[in-house]
């Protein structure tokens, strides 16, 4: 009888101190799983981030209000040109801004790269995304690579997609 | 009927009767060998005397309560000069449950002046009637904090008692290592009762006196519009500035024995709320403290754990030990229920969670911890005794600063009684 | 394996045991030898954890039914929650980035600050060690309480009457007396009379007992009498109520179980809860402040605005059809309606929304615009323009308004428009407006709706010949949605609450009963004219020795209830 309550007691103190001990801590982090989500783009076409498993996906979010978010907008369409082939695939997630705005930006500057509309601010939430513009580097596996808050510049987009594409 | 004014005379007059009660414990325990009374008929009628003084100003105190229920509109236990009146209320009411049972006066000795001088202690605080913010507006908050305090009361006699315990098994001619520190101790806790007589009478005595100096300072605030504002803080000090709030102005202050301008700046690193005036309090409360400690030493020659001893001479310790106990023990199942079961339903209805680890709920809950330590340390034999009294004591301390401590020292959800 | 250690009254005890469970004679010589007051743990009965030669899962058994190691737990518990006092903790913030962490420690608290972040003491009370103690303490209170049960249930079921002389008589309450037990003083006693003398004084000693409420069990000359046994459990009980609370708390973990968050809602704004199949509208938020009149002096002068009253009129909805579609709009369906007040949450099958804080945060929302000739006034239609979502294009009578670029807070950035954030704070919509008159791809037109901006940015300027001809414009007040406030609720799921109350109660009934009452037990025999006395309770010795003093005062024999604490000396 004994042996039975230890063995109780063990395995819900497993439970007790492994939970504190490796609770997801609700936000993403580096290393970490990049959640799913499902969003619909501009071309009006459900895209989901499980659907480009086996890329490397930058995900960022960005808005037209946000003046580094548009700063940095030719760079990543540039390194999009450059890298598309060898399995870059960029998401840029607009937070909830109406269709039209985004329509005449995204025309404006010739982007290629599916826009999502994250009109419910959902995703946004999910990944604890507080400043913009930020930006979510996730490789081939589904793991976070990279979170970067802040303008990106050309040069560190290419070396983290040289890094991370030789990954493979 | 002005309840409000009622209220006041009715505490003033439990104050007084209070006071009496105890002067008359003291005489019944001192008296028994002036003229040719029999000793034991002597204690035994001015106990008595003693405890329906005791009784009366309880009623008063009652009715203080009452009163002020029905001036303010709602249970007067909401702010910090409300809830330590009510503390008082059922201090006094343990002490005479607990009187009762035990039918002895010494224990009016002691446990009176917890009792009174926690109403001292209130009276420092703001007295006015203020409107309940609408967290505090429920039933559970008439619940919570008056089982609470009824918890609490029987740990203050159990104070008294270990504090009569150790007082009447010190001894003052051993000249041994341990003896020397338990009484160091021991005079260290009385020293720490004048601290809060010293801290209570100057405050109130500047106060009656008008003292006020006054400092500003320019703060920006956000406000709920989220508009940023420059506001004038205030910050009242009620004793002379020793030392002055970090960042702020002199405005004006009344001279103090020459004294014309704050002694030193409170340091930057200091910055709670109000840590100016709390550090002034605190400089003030040590000086006047040593100063009254000084002047009792002097008149009585002798430590004051000395003077106090002879009063409990006829006392069986290990009755003393008994009733410390058996006060905690009634106690304890009533503050489990006060201070964490019916805090726990009121939080769970006020914020939605029945705990957050807040300070106060900490406390409340390291309180309890605590008394459950001790209650488990009196199952062995060699915790029985001096080493429970000292526990005793402790225990009270830490009460104390659940109540107070918490509130002036740390932020939190919880430090809404005014000061 | 187990030995046995058989008393001289026939009865085999285990080992470990103190006291003769039967008899209640001491068993080691050692013992029997001492003179103090024997002790009565258990009724000397052997715990479990007593055995000789333990095994590994023995030694671990036993370390946590020691009441010593259970009290070391309790006071490590009480010091690191303090620590956990000493600065706020992380759980008060809504953002935990690591590096916001670091640096709000840093300037806040200085060096002490940042040592107790790295050191996680900032969140004491959700870091594993922490709760590990907890979970020791809790396994403590299920091993100490099996430990001591058990025995100590058998001890009591099957007491014996007539115990051994030196148990009785080394109680810490006992008494030894001669009794006149003559019956019949006239008559000459023989043994036989005196057992019958003795026999009837303990039936009279019976009866006072039983008026005292004991429960009394008679063996001729031998007297047991039992009071208020069930206090014995009271310990054990509390314990019970305290594993349930503890396991309740940790049930929280349990994904789905739990959730503590709180969520912004604007006036007029339908919101998913996230995690949730349910959706919040918030359709009006008030607030009411204390008059100056009703605020004490003191706050008066400070012109503090004290709020009297706020609450939310919340609707909640459930997503019936096209939840996790976001191509699609979900279906809603309203499942209960609440004006949450701070204290009176709205609840829906376990999910909470309480009333935390609110905001003031004035929006335009909408704007029910109408195209007008500027000239004649003539009105062609009307159509309502959202700020957040606008469509695509609008129909005013013979004209078409295409929507080309919406900015929400509009300003002019080198010569360019842009929008400086997301809010409707200075909306403007530029439209490309074709129908009669009008070009065939139609004519730019600007639109401010608020009065404020159409002149700031010279919106008849802009437009031109077309503004001259055409004017959209809002008709009164009433065509005009605005949003004041945005209400912070705390939503809240907690599955295991109503254990949590179970083992509370539990906890108070069990301390109440092991608090309130003693239990008492008075065993007497008389052997010849040699009468032996002797009590034992858990707690309140005082009012034991009273009770037994008024008992034997009323038998007739005069003692009071100091003397009656022999503690043992006597033999």
């Amino acid at each position: 009888m004994q042996i039975a309550i230890l063995l109780i007691l063990a395995i819900v103190g497993a439970f007790t101190v492994g939970g504190s001990l490796f609770r997801d801590n609700d936000l993403p982090q580096v290393g970490g799983r990049a959640p799913d989500f499902a969003l619909v783009g501009l071309d009006g076409k459900t895209h989901r981030l499980s659907d480009y498993r086996g890329k490397l996906v930058m995900v960022n979010f960005w808005g037209t209000f946000c003046p580094p978010c548009k700063e940095e907008m030719p760079a990543i369409e540039k390194q999009y040109q450059k890298w598309r082939d060898a399995g870059f695939e960029v998401l840029a997630v607009n937070l909830a801004e109406s269709k039209v705005t985004v329509d005449s930006f995204v025309k404006q500057l010739n982007l290629t790269f599916p826009i999502l509309l994250d009109d419910r601010m959902e995703i946004r939430k999910t990944y604890g995304v507080v400043n913009y513009p930020t930006t979510f580097l996730i490789d081939q596996s589904g793991k976070i690579a990279l979170k970067k808050e802040g303008q990106m510049d050309e040069s560190f987009i290419e070396q983290n997609l040289i890094k991370w594409l030789g990954k493979m | 009927m002005n309840f409000a004014s009622l209220s006041a005379q009715a505490l003033l007059a439990a104050f007084v009767l209070y006071c009496a009660a105890f002067l008359l414990s003291v005489l019944a325990i001192t008296g028994k060998r002036w003229s040719n009374r029999d000793p034991g008929e002597h204690a035994r009628r001015f106990g008595w005397i003693a405890f329906i003084v005791s009784a009366v100003g309880f009623a008063c105190h009652v009715v203080y309560f009452f009163a002020r229920w029905r001036a303010a509109g709602h249970i007067p236990t909401s702010n910090m000069y409300e809830f330590l009146t009510f503390l008082a209320m059922m201090i006094i009411l343990a002490y005479i449950i607990v009187f009762l049972i035990y039918r002895l006066p010494v224990l009016g000795v002691f446990a009176l002046p917890v009792g009174f001088i926690v109403i001292a202690y209130a009276s420092v605080f703001p007295h006015d009637v203020q409107p309940l913010i609408p967290s505090l507006q429920s039933n559970w908050l008439k619940i919570h904090v008056t089982t609470a305090a009824a918890g609490e009361a029987f740990f203050a006699v159990g104070f008294a008692s270990g504090l009569m315990y150790l007082l009447r098994t010190a001894d003052y001619r051993d000249s041994s290592k341990p003896a020397g520190a338990e009484r160091t101790a021991l005079e260290l806790t009385l020293f720490v009762i004048v601290l809060l007589i010293a801290f209570i009478g100057s405050t109130l005595g500047f106060n009656a006196a008008g003292y006020k100096a006054q400092f500003v300072k320019e703060v920006t605030v956000t406000d709920k519009a989220g508009q940023e504002q420059t506001i004038t803080q205030i910050e009242q000090y009620v004793l002379p500035p020793i030392a002055a709030p970090y960042g702020s102005r002199l405005e004006s202050m009344t001279p103090f024995l020459g004294m014309k301008e704050p002694l030193f700046v409170t340091p930057s690193w200091m910055n709670g709320v109000n840590a100016g005036r709390k550090l002034n309090t605190i400089i003030w409360t040590v000086l006047t403290g040593l100063i009254l400690y000084g002047v009792l030493r002097l008149i009585a020659r002798r430590p004051l754990g000395a003077v106090v001893q002879p009063l409990l001479k006829g006392m069986d310790p290990e009755d003393l030990d008994e009733i410390g106990y058996r006060s905690i023990a009634i106690g304890y199942p009533i503050y489990t229920l006060g201070a964490l079961v019916f805090a726990m339903i009121w939080a769970n209805e006020a914020w939605g969670r029945f705990w957050g680890w807040d300070p106060k709920e900490v406390w409340a809950l390291i309180t309890w911890l605590f008394y459950a330590a001790f209650l488990h340390l009196r199952l062995s034999r060699g915790w029985q005794g001096k080493r429970s009294a000292w526990l005793a004591v402790s225990g009270f301390i830490v009460v104390m600063f659940t109540l107070v401590g918490v509130n002036l020292l740390i932020a939190g959800l919880h430090s809404y009684a005014g000061v | 394996m187990i030995e046995n250690t058989k008393c001289e009254c026939g009865h085999q005890n285990a080992v470990g045991t103190v006291l003769c469970e039967s008899c209640g004679k001491p068993l080691s010589e050692e013992l029997l030898r001492g003179t103090g007051p024997l002790e009565m743990r258990y009724d000397g009965v052997a715990r479990r954890s007593m055995r000789a030669n333990p095994t590994p899962i023995d030694r671990v058994w036993n370390f946590f039914s020691s009441v010593k190691v259970a009290v070391y737990l309790i006071i490590v518990t009480l010091l690191a929650a303090s620590l956990g006092t000493i600065f706020q903790q992380e759980n008060m913030f809504i953002n935990r980035d690591p590096a916001f962490l670091l640096s709000y420690y840093k300037e806040n608290y200085g060096w002490f600050g940042e040592l107790y972040y790295r050191l996680g003491l900032s969140r004491t009370f959700e870091s594993w060690w922490f709760r590990g103690l907890l979970f020791m303490i809790g396994t403590s209170l299920v091993v100490c309480s099996l430990d001591r049960v058990l025995p100590l249930y058998r001890a009591l079921k099957n007491q014996q009457i007539r115990k051994h002389p030196t148990f009785i008589l080394r109680q810490k309450v006992s008494y030894a007396a001669t009794l006149p037990l003559d019956a019949h003083p006239s008559e000459p006693s023989g043994p036989a009379d005196q057992e019958e003398a003795a026999r009837r004084w303990v039936e009279r000693m019976s009866a006072i007992l039983k008026k005292q409420r004991y429960r009394v069990h008679t063996d001729g000359t031998a007297l047991l009498a039992e009071k208020n046994r069930f206090s014995r459990w009271g310990p054990y009980i509390n314990h019970i109520g305290l594993i349930i609370f503890l396991l309740a708390a940790l049930a929280r973990s349990v994904p789905g179980w739990h959730m503590d968050e709180y969520y912004g809602f604007l006036e007029g704004q339908t919101q998913k809860i996230p995690n949730t199949p349910y959706y919040l509208k918030n359709e009006k938020f008030t607030v009411d402040f204390y008059k100056p009149e009703e605020l004490p002096e003191g706050m008066r002068n400070q012109g503090a605005l004290v709020p009297k009253m706020y609450e939310t009129q919340a609707v909640l909805y459930r997503c019936a059809a096209d939840c996790d579609d976001p191509s699609k709009q979900p279906v809603l369906e309203e499942v209960a309606r609440h004006n949450i007040l701070v204290n009176h949450p709205l609840k829906y099958k376990g999910l909470l929304a309480y009333q935390y804080d609110w905001q003031e945060t004035p929006q335009l929302i909408s704007v029910r615009a109408t195209l007008k000739n500027r000239q004649t006034g003539e009105a062609y239609g009307s159509f309502v323009l959202d700020m957040k979502q606008p469509q695509d294009s609008y129909v005013a009578g013979p004209y078409q308004l295409k929507l080309r670029g919406y900015y929400p807070e509009f300003a002019f950035e080198n010569g360019a428009p842009v929008t400086k954030s997301n809010d409707p704070k200075a909306p403007a919509f530029i439209f490309t407006i074709t129908g009669p008159d009008l070009p065939p791809e139609g004519e730019p037109y600007i639109y401010f709706p608020r009065e404020i901006d159409r002149e700031q940015f010279g919106q008849d300027a802009i437009n031109g010949a077309l503004g001259r001809k055409l004017e959209l414009a809002v008709g009164s007040m009433d065509d005009v949605q605005v949003a004041l406030y945005t209400s912070w609720l705390n939503i809240r799921v907690d599955k295991p609450l109503p254990y949590i109350w179970v083992g509370a109660a539990i906890t108070v009934i069990g301390l109440a009963m092991g608090f309130y009452w003693q239990h008492r037990r008075i065993w007497l025999r008389i052997d010849g004219d040699r009468l032996l006395f002797g009590a034992h309770t858990n707690k309140n010795w005082y009012g034991l020795r009273r009770e037994a003093a008024y008992a034997l005062n009323r038998a007739g024999i005069a003692v009071d209830a100091k003397t009656l604490e022999t503690g043992g000396k006597r033999s």
